[in-house]
């Protein structure tokens, strides 16, 4: 009975302490602030450096002096990845912080369920650094979007495309796919396998790839015996350095192609830059404006280290261009007259600026007097279509012992005639 | 305050909703000691096939048959019986820690035969495109919710007073009298596995109806929804709440949802800004806490099972 007593008290003493402890770190408002909500899977590993990513992109915003003259604050809200908690996360962020705008989620299985049950009914707008389900498409095709969704992640059907043209360069003839058993992975894999059958080469097997197996042995041993000159890659760091170890050390070829979901240094040091020599992989991204150049520049300085992980430009690019659209439909605005601005921040016949607090200070004077900007980020000129899809050039990268390097461009109208060619 | 009023009903109706099934888990364990491990794919169960039953044709996908509502969702239900009574079968002998890992295993193989049955459902793009009954004739989507909520908690209240009802009649003691010894129950002429089964089965239907209105109030259903961190919710719900009391497992569930995410709410409104990004571990842990910590306290749950004497001797 006395430990009994003891727990209580010790429980209750720590509850107080921690609720002390809170009220007192709360950060004093400054004269206006305006919310903002975020909604993503803050406890996975690579959804933190997305989120951290976010608020510097809010930082820089606020160093120009905010939005509108107010301060910009992020309501951050963890998804667990798991859609009940991103819709309640969402509906609180909407109904209680009275959010115009959501930033998130990043799995699709989580933006979809927040897009149709929270931010269309309640006129937010919302757009995702991530998500690149097609179902995303036809929903808006359908007109059940409103107009409200953007992404500033290429669709699986860009980075397909991308990723198909980099192993007809390359000569391949049997290429084996490895791919991420999610809606993502799903997609990337269907695409790819689809798009290699059309331009005659063969397809010698494709393989799901499950989450938080202790081994894929057997996957790789399956992919291993039909002999493929190269492999594809739509798989995320973790799994994949996995499979790319198990896969080399059973002899397989080093040729591989990859998906930007692997541009991580993490992936490079843990698989041994020797074995990835031969690797290459695409990513969204546009020549090489000084923007571009800036980001990682600016970033390294904030974060001292290259951004390098999945999502992040992405993420760097949807805060700034929600942001700005917010600038141009001026204080208090609602979400569908955000949504509507959007096009004239990411007009390319409009003034270029650039994705910094310098950058952001002229848009404010450009808006102002009426005008439209062409906002030039961290992916490069984005800009949307009518159904919140972004289109974007693709990049070719490879790994370096240091780090990763572009290695060359490919500009969408190369990607389009390619697909028109074997269409 | 509109605001408020719109989250709090957004919040009774999940909560309630995930009430539905946690009653349908003390059917199961509570009142049967039936430790079922798989919930999530009863649950599941229940939401695609009142998705496919109810929903529009989308594509080249198999289902979308635009049944009547309210018999989609029976349907639903009905089908959560169904995987209920083939998985009972098969695995009812098992007690406690075995069947707890083979219904574990069901709850995996069903995420993985929806993720990978694309032609059935979705894959892991999942299914949407359900068009909620009443919902184009009621434009505010704010009055739809109330309405929605309405809906749901007559629901859970027929569930509420049916299980009730059953617990106090011949049935009830029936089932308890094998939970605490069945060889006691078999020698006075009853057919122990028989009463399981039926057990397992109805508290299977109650999870899928559960199941059934989740999917209808997203609109949408992903393999995602249906992973075992929903059963390990389901179960927590019951434990914390006192596993064989039904008015445990309701206050059980509104309690740990509201902790669930309310942590989350608390932690974005206090945390300070260098923190945020480690909000949601941070969350992970306080709901950890939170709930041993109610364990500690209350092992027997918030609201124990009564023990009935149902004959005192005089």
């Amino acid at each position: 009975m006395k430990g009994r007593a003891k727990i209580k008290v010790w429980g209750a003493m720590s509850a107080a302490m921690l609720c002390i402890g809170l009220l007192g770190n709360q950060v004093l408002a400054a004269d206006c602030t305006t919310k903002i909500g975020v909604a993503l899977p803050t406890s996975v590993d690579w959804g933190r450096p997305i989120a951290a990513t976010t608020q510097f992109a809010v930082d820089l915003v606020n160093e120009a002096g905010g939005v509108s003259g107010c301060n910009i604050e992020v309501v951050l809200r963890d998804t667990q990845n798991d859609p009940k908690v991103g819709v309640d996360a969402a509906r609180s962020l909407v109904d209680l912080e009275k959010v115009k705008l959501l930033l998130g989620a990043v799995s699709s299985g989580v933006s979809m369920p927040i897009l149709t049950s929270v931010t269309v009914p309640s006129n937010v707008m919302q757009m995702s650094c991530c998500s690149s389900s097609t179902a995303f498409t036809k929903l808006s095709e359908e007109g059940k979007t409103k107009g409200l969704w953007f992404r500033t992640f290429a669709t699986s059907e860009v980075q397909a495309n991308a990723a198909t043209i980099l192993i007809k360069e390359q000569g391949f003839k049997n290429v084996a796919i490895f791919y991420k058993n999610d809606d993502w992975g799903q997609d990337m894999g269907r695409l790819v396998a689809d798009n290699l059958k059309k331009l005659g080469v063969n397809v010698t097997t494709s393989i799901a790839i499950n989450d938080g197996q202790a081994s894929y042995q057997a996957e790789v041993a399956k992919g291993i015996s039909g002999k493929p000159d190269a492999i594809y890659l739509a798989l995320y760091p973790k799994e994949g350095i996995s499979i790319v170890r198990n896969w080399i050390s059973l002899g397989g070829t080093q040729e591989m192609v990859v998906a930007n979901s692997l541009k991580s240094d993490e992936f490079r040091d843990k698989v041994g830059f020797k074995y990835l020599a031969a690797a290459i992989g695409t990513d969204t991204s546009s020549p090489r404006v000084d923007s571009a150049t800036a980001f990682i520049d600016i970033y390294k300085e904030r974060f001292d280290s290259e951004p390098n992980g999945p999502g992040l430009s992405n993420a760097f690019d949807a805060t700034m261009i929600a942001l700005l659209a917010m600038q141009a439909a001026g204080k208090d605005a609602d979400g569908p007259a955000i949504a509507k601005e959007v096009s004239r921040v990411t007009d390319p016949q409009g003034t270029p600026i650039t994705a910094d607090t310098a950058g952001f200070k002229k848009a404010i004077t450009i808006l102002h007097d009426g005008g439209s900007v062409m906002y030039q980020g961290a992916t490069g000129n984005v800009q949307f279509d009518k159904n919140g899809d972004v289109f974007a050039p693709a990049v070719a990268w490879v790994f370096t012992e240091s780090g990763i390097k572009e290695e060359r461009y490919v500009s969408l109208e190369e990607i389009k005639s390619f697909m028109d060619s074997i269409n | 305050m509109i605001g408020v009023i719109s989250y709090l009903v957004f919040f009774t109706t999940i909560a309630a909703i995930l009430a539905i099934a946690v009653l349908g888990l003390n059917l199961q364990w509570g009142n049967t000691g039936l430790f079922n491990g798989g919930v999530a794919a009863f649950f599941g169960a229940g939401a695609y096939a009142t998705i496919l039953l109810g929903g529009t044709p989308q594509g080249e996908h198999i289902g979308g048959f635009e049944i009547f509502y309210p018999l989609a969702l029976a349907g639903g239900a009905l089908c959560a019986g169904l995987l209920a009574w083939m998985v009972g079968l098969l695995t009812l002998k098992l007690r406690h820690d075995y069947l707890a890992i083979a219904t574990f295993g069901v709850a995996v193989a069903f995420e993985s035969f929806v993720r990978n049955t694309s032609v059935m459902t979705g894959g892991a793009l999942g299914l949407r495109g359900f068009e909620r009954p009443l919902e184009a004739l009621i434009e505010n989507p704010f009055l739809y919710n109330i309405l929605f909520l309405l809906v749901v908690v007559l629901v859970l209240a027929s569930v509420y007073v049916f299980l009730q009802k059953l617990l106090h009649a011949p049935f009830g003691r029936l089932l308890r009298a094998i939970r605490e010894d069945e060889t006691a129950a078999q020698s006075l002429g009853k057919n122990p596995s028989e009463v399981r089964l039926t057990a397992f089965i109805v508290g299977s239907v109650i999870m899928g109806l559960a199941g059934g209105l989740y999917a209808t109030f997203y609109a949408f259903i992903s393999p995602q929804d249906v992973v075992p961190t929903l059963t390990f919710q389901i179960w927590a719900m019951l434990i914390v709440g006192g596993a064989g009391n039904n008015l445990g497992a309701l206050v059980g569930t509104f309690l740990i949802w509201a902790v669930w995410t309310g942590s989350g709410w608390c932690l974005s409104k206090y945390a300070p800004v260098e923190a945020q990004i480690y909000t949601g571990t941070l969350q992970y842990i306080l709901i950890g806490a939170i709930i041993v910590s109610m364990l500690l306290w209350r092992p027997q749950g918030i609201f124990p099972e009564k023990l009935v004497i149902s004959q005192s001797g005089d």
